[in-house]
């Protein structure tokens, strides 16, 4: 009975968008991207950091030194050089990196991409004051000595220290590290190291119009409404050999109501026969991938890069078997049928994904832990019994209740329900922290001042290594580490270790590695594992090249082609 | 009656100083650090602290004020070096959030409003008055059952509620109409139209409620007032009497209120531009809010302001016109 | 009332009303009520709606339903509900909540409680505001009007909407220092708080507006005349002459007010979780049109229903209260 007034209902649509297609809604060469975002985060190049953005902006308007090439699957992992001629070359114990600029590139306006330029864009990154939000690796791996705070404000010793640590000699331009970095050229692939040219850099404002070394341009940009890149016939593609360029347009729809962009793409009527969109809300999903084949044949569902975990603040829950006690009531069945069933993902065993395969094995999971997400209160009671004797005081804490900050958005209010339901089973208490708007989550949640007991959290890696995931969210000078574990007695062997598998220079050795460290965080339970996540997206049926491009768990925008109209 | 007016335009211009000295204060009391939502991942203390400089929060409200006041007149220069600008006057700042002059910003997104609220207010007045002209002359017939249940219905329901029940029952239930894609008139009329016309309906199914209700409801009382049955003791024509008495006098409450539901709508309507996904200076205004945007804040807020005293000041003057009874010193 | 409709009564008996007169104006406002039978059948739904809020605890454990007991069994693999009509079933009578498998029957009246406090709270905040400064501003003029006029303006001039939620974190926060018990609590009061320093100005431009007009009539010159006080004229003569323009008003206010508590929901201001209100309802069941349409109605023909219901009973109420209603139409 269900399915059918399902059917019925795609049936409407079906004779809708026939309705309008034969009210003259043709489409023209144009990709258009829909989005209920009302802007993208970071055009700047330097402050470019969301694996969507950088699929966008990296395949269309600016390019880097390498790049990973443009391709479905496995293929879509390996770098090539870019604006370089190769991968670049290392020496000296991979501590000097140098990479070399192919001959003929241009900008938009046609002036020529020099070695100053890339070197001059990295350095924009250290201005942290001016240049937000971006990844922050030259300023941990490239050796200069002493304070740089940017060319914006850098005294003249403070420039001559940065230009020695990345020099130019004609063409070639070398970056001196502080220590080994064995893959520095997949840290190249981030568009830190794109090149800005000095006269163009306009500081805060270069985010709304950066000048472009990729084959599309700016041609407007209005936040909450639209970008509309055109092609720039300046980018020579003998110069590239992985940006294809095959539409005439590429139009960033800003601000759309979140259910309706859905229906668009179900109804593909007009110009949304070349739309795409990143994610299906939870609510479409059976209509698109068991509703109609056709549907079905525009849509992926596919393992992004992402862990979806949360984080338990180890500071105000120093007892393990409290975290363990967590950990076992959880419902997390419950949490993953709330967020759309197995759409949303495989219960996760720890915080690397098995897409990492050299980093990859499967941890021993805490014992009690049921296999196939249903809580385990007994173990939870257990648990709770024993933290009552070696820790009163933290037991004490989580029965008063446990300030969770969420975003307030239908799903975490369910999600919130579910913690709350399956946490008093255990006898555990939470406090219900909403975020009025998620676009603050993080910034709330990653403010010291803010006392939370648990929170969410979600990483991808910046490369394929676990130099990117572990260090980055348990170490205290990981960009996101919201555990606040740096008390914990163990915290002291864990750094310890994590810089020696930083600086093991064999990848295989360093893969064992970072497994026995996510083992090690797995075991103290400083944050939760949760699931490793899948996405979906969908397309119009007028696209093509819709692959989804594994290191960024996005659509390969720049290399989208619209299936033209058969004269 | 020149008097009046002048003196009420006066009181207006020293209201909208009060309307920016409080919304200047209230933001600046907020409890979250504009400086601290800049820099996201990377945010250290000093890295916060430059930016508060730079931001101009480092300075006291009164002189943060100051500054913001003189920049109307003047308009003000930013940041130093390689990475200055400066927004011209009228200056209300500047949107670290969007990178924009937060004048730029308004002057983009009010069209939109401007459009969505002058063809909503006609489309309202209209069905709002009208059904409750049909109602008062049909007191207790169907019609007036009718009406009723459609105000009912139609102050009640929230308005995203409705906004998406006739986005989908119009857009994909139906099929009639394609998504609402907006595009300016000078653009592209006919797309524009396709656009516009699920927010007016919505807006004008949400407020004519209330103007079917007060048109019925004056209409009756004014129907029952002696100057209008001294009226038809004279003689008039139900038409005339109609027309000249009972519209009239009816009118007043709704010119009231009217003005007011115009003026506030030219502010930005949230809700309906958000569920349309209309560009305009509602939707500019919530977003300030969600990335805690104070500049794009206070200019929305004192912009939309200046809108409801100027509509005040003329319905106060039309208090006067219709109702000679009530005519002030 | 009795004495209060005096002057008006006087007017009424110069006319062609006879009949009545043997009655007074409350025993006529009552008779007429009652013969209006949709009236009555309103006002059965008002307090049906209210026990069912009140008791909301007792009927929900008579049923054997809980509104935060979780029913994963009755989702499918998608987390939507399983069987047709939003999982209706004889454990779940109006279904259950996609996600979660909660009882949407129990939630439906849980989410009564929270959705009538704040309609009634938050009308009866502003009405009281309303009617006070209203009378008070249209009956003395002079500065008080033009005082109470400066700060109505200004009130008026803050995009009302945009101000309850930029104030939310903060005036919460500052509440709950205050001692109000953090959580639901101090989002009511804040939300019933916020709602009166803004609403109080419709309800009284509306009666200062009436009592610009009723200063002027007759019978209150008649009353000024023979030396009656300030506060009897407010009282006797002006108040009970208000009674239609503000009834038309509360009658539109309660249920507009459940919508707004709604629309705050919407924003992100509504009860934290797992607490149900029926405008977390409205705004989580829209999501849903084409999933499950059984729970977009839901909701939305629970507010329509006693929309309806307040409205045809202040109808009736206003009607009944209006002396003159009887009298002859000249239409």
């Amino acid at each position: 009975m269900k399915m059918r007034r399902i059917g019925v209902a795609v049936g409407f649509v079906l004779v809708a968008s026939t309705l309008t297609a034969s009210c003259g809604g043709g489409y023209d060469n144009t990709i258009n991207i829909l989005t209920n975002g009302e802007q993208i985060a970071h055009l700047d190049p330097q402050r470019n950091y969301t694996g969507d953005d950088l699929a966008f902006a990296g395949s269309t308007i600016q390019r880097s030194l390498t790049t990973y090439k443009f391709q479905a699957g496995d293929a879509g992992s390996e770098i090539t050089g870019d604006l370089a001629t190769d991968t670049g070359t290392s020496s000296n114990g991979g501590k000097v990196w140098a990479f070399t600029l192919k001959d003929g590139l241009k900008y938009e306006d046609g002036s020529v991409i020099t070695c100053a330029d890339v070197a001059y864009g990295v350095s924009r990154s250290f201005a942290t004051d001016v240049i937000t939000d971006g990844p922050s690796y030259a300023m941990t791996y490239l050796d200069v000595k002493g304070e740089y705070p940017g060319p914006y404000k850098a005294t003249a010793a403070q420039q001559a220290a940065y230009d020695k640590a990345v020099t130019c000699d004609g063409n070639t331009i070398t970056f001196n590290l502080k220590s080994t970095v064995a893959d520095f050229n997949y840290t190249t692939t981030l568009l830190t190291f794109s090149p800005v040219p000095k006269a163009k850099d306009t500081g805060e404002k270069y985010d709304m119009h950066p000048i472009s070394s990729g084959p599309y341009k700016i041609e407007s940009y209005e936040v909450g409404k639209a970008l509309v890149l055109v092609r720039n016939d300046q980018w020579d593609i003998a110069t590239d050999t992985e940006r294809k360029a095959y539409a005439d347009k590429i139009v960033y729809h800003f601000g759309l109501e979140e259910s309706a962009m859905d229906e668009r793409l179900i109804a593909d009527s007009g110009q949304d026969k070349t739309a795409v969109t990143a994610g299906i809300l939870p609510e479409s999903l059976k209509t698109v991938f068991e509703g109609d084949k056709a549907l079905a044949k525009r849509a992926v569902n596919y393992y992004d890069p992402f862990v979806g975990y949360t984080n338990l603040n180890v500071k105000n829950l120093s007892c393990l078997d409290v975290r363990k006690a967590i950990y076992l009531a959880l419902d997390r069945e419950a949490l993953r049928k709330a967020g759309g069933g197995s759409y949303t993902g495989d219960f996760a065993d720890g915080f690397i994904k098995p897409l990492m395969k050299i980093d990859y094995k499967k941890p021993t999971q805490l014992a009690g832990l049921n296999e196939d997400g249903s809580p385990n209160v007994e173990a939870a009671k257990a648990a709770m019994a024993a933290a009552e004797t070696k820790c009163p005081e933290v037991a004490a804490h989580a029965k008063d209740g446990l300030k969770f900050y969420y975003p307030d958005t239908e799903i975490w209010k369910k999600a919130l329900a579910i913690w709350i339901d399956s946490m008093g089973k255990a006898g555990i208490k939470i406090k219900p922290e909403a975020v009025g708007d998620p676009a603050q989550y993080w910034p709330t949640v990653m403010n010291p001042e803010t006392d939370y007991d648990i929170v969410r959290g979600g990483w991808a890696p910046d490369w394929a290594n676990a130099s990117t995931v572990i260090p980055e969210l348990f170490t205290t000078g990981g960009g996101f580490n919201l555990t606040r574990n740096a008390s914990d007695p163990d915290y002291k062997t864990f750094e310890t270790k994590v810089n020696d598998a930083r600086n093991t220079l064999d990848r295989t050795a360093q893969g064992v590695k970072w497994q026995e460290l996510n083992q090690f965080v797995v075991d103290r339970l400083w944050a939760l594992p949760g699931t490793f996540t899948r996405m979906q997206s969908m397309w119009g049926s007028k696209i093509e090249n819709s692959f989804q491009w594994g290191p960024f768990g996005a659509f390969c925008y720049g290399n989208l082609k619209v299936q033209l109209e058969k004269k | 009656m020149f008097l009046f007016v002048v003196r009420r335009l006066f009181f207006a211009v020293l209201l909208l100083l009060a309307v920016s000295v409080v919304t200047y204060l209230l933001f600046s009391a907020l409890p979250v650090d504009p400086a601290a939502l800049t820099c996201g991942k990377n945010c250290k203390p000093d890295i916060i602290a430059a930016n508060r400089i730079r931001l101009g929060y480092d300075k006291s409200i009164v002189e943060q004020y100051w500054l913001f006041l003189k920049g109307i007149f003047v308009g003000r220069d930013y940041g130093m070096g390689q990475a200055a600008f400066s927004c011209p006057a009228p200056s209300f700042g500047y949107s670290f959030a969007q990178h924009e002059c937060v004048t730029t910003l308004i002057g983009r997104t009010f069209p939109v409003t401007a459009y969505l609220s002058i063809g909503a207010f006609i489309m309202w007045m209209i069905i709002g008055v009208g059904s409750g002209a049909i109602a008062a002359l049909n007191k207790g017939k169907w019609q007036d059952r009718l009406a009723n249940a459609f105000t009912a219905v139609g102050v009640s329901l929230p308005t995203f509620y409705v906004g998406l029940l006739v986005l989908f029952s119009v857009v994909i239930w139906l099929g009639i109409l394609p998504f609402p894609d907006y595009v300016s008139p000078l653009e592209d009329p006919i797309k524009f139209l396709n656009a516009m016309i699920l927010p007016w309906l919505t807006l004008a199914i949400l407020s004519a409620a209330s103007y079917t209700r007060l048109t019925r409801n004056g209409m009756l009382e004014a129907m029952n007032e002696d100057f209008v049955r001294l009226g038809v003791a004279k003689g008039l024509s139900r038409s005339v009497v109609l027309r000249k008495y009972v519209m009239r006098a009816a009118m007043v409450p709704i010119v009231t209120i009217a003005g007011l539901d115009f003026a506030s709508l030219l502010g930005g309507a949230i809700i309906t531009e958000s569920v349309f996904s209309l560009p305009g200076m509602g939707k500019l205004a919530i977003r300030s809010v969600v990335e805690s945007d104070l500049p794009v804040l206070v200019g929305t807020t004192l912009v939309s302001a200046v809108f409801i005293v100027l509509a005040n000041v003329i319905v106060d003057i039309m208090y006067g016109v219709l109702d000679p009874r009530v005519r002030v010193k | 009332m009795g004495t209060a409709m005096s002057l008006d009564e006087d007017l009424i008996t110069t006319s062609q009303q006879v009949s009545v007169e043997s009655k007074s104006p409350r025993e006529l406002a009552i008779a007429r009520f009652q013969r209006d039978r949709l009236a009555k059948w309103a006002l059965f739904v008002i307090v049906f709606y209210l026990v069912v809020a009140i008791f909301a605890p007792l009927i929900c454990s008579l049923l054997g339903i809980s509104p935060y007991a979780l029913d994963g069994k009755a989702l499918n693999d998608f987390g939507l509900p399983k069987g047709s009509f939003g999982g209706i079933s004889g454990a779940h009578w109006l279904g259950v909540e996609p996600g979660t498998g909660r009882d949407i029957l129990a939630r439906l009246i849980y989410g009564a409680r929270i959705s009538m406090l704040v309609g009634f709270l938050a009308t009866l905040v502003t009405t009281a505001i309303g009617i006070i400064v209203g009378v008070v501003s249209g009956y003395k003029r002079g500065m008080v009007d033009a005082v109470i006029g400066r700060i109505t303006d200004l009130t008026l001039a803050f995009p009302s909407l945009l101000l309850m939620i930029a104030l939310t974190r903060p005036i919460i926060q500052r509440l709950e220092s205050f001692g109000i018990p953090e959580g639901n609590t101090s989002r009511i009061v804040y939300i019933i708080l916020i709602l009166g320093v803004f609403g109080w100005v419709y309800v009284a431009r509306i009666v200062r507006g009436q009592t610009l007009s009723l200063r002027e009539r007759e019978f209150v010159e008649a009353a000024r005349a023979s030396g009656a006080g300030t506060w009897r004229i407010v009282f006797k003569e002006l108040m009970p002459n208000l009674w239609a323009p503000v009834i038309v008003t509360v009658t539109l206010a309660i249920p507009g007010y459940v919508a707004t508590e709604s629309t705050l929901s919407f924003l992100g201001l509504g009860m934290l979780p797992p607490t149900a209100s029926w405008g977390a309802m409205l705004g989580d069941s829209v999501r849903y049109y084409r999933a499950d349409p059984t729970y977009l109605f839901i909701p939305g023909i629970a507010l329509i229903v006693l929309v309806l219901a307040f409205n045809v009973v202040g109808d009736a109420v206003r009607d009944a209260l209006d002396p003159k209603g009887d009298r002859q139409n000249i239409a």
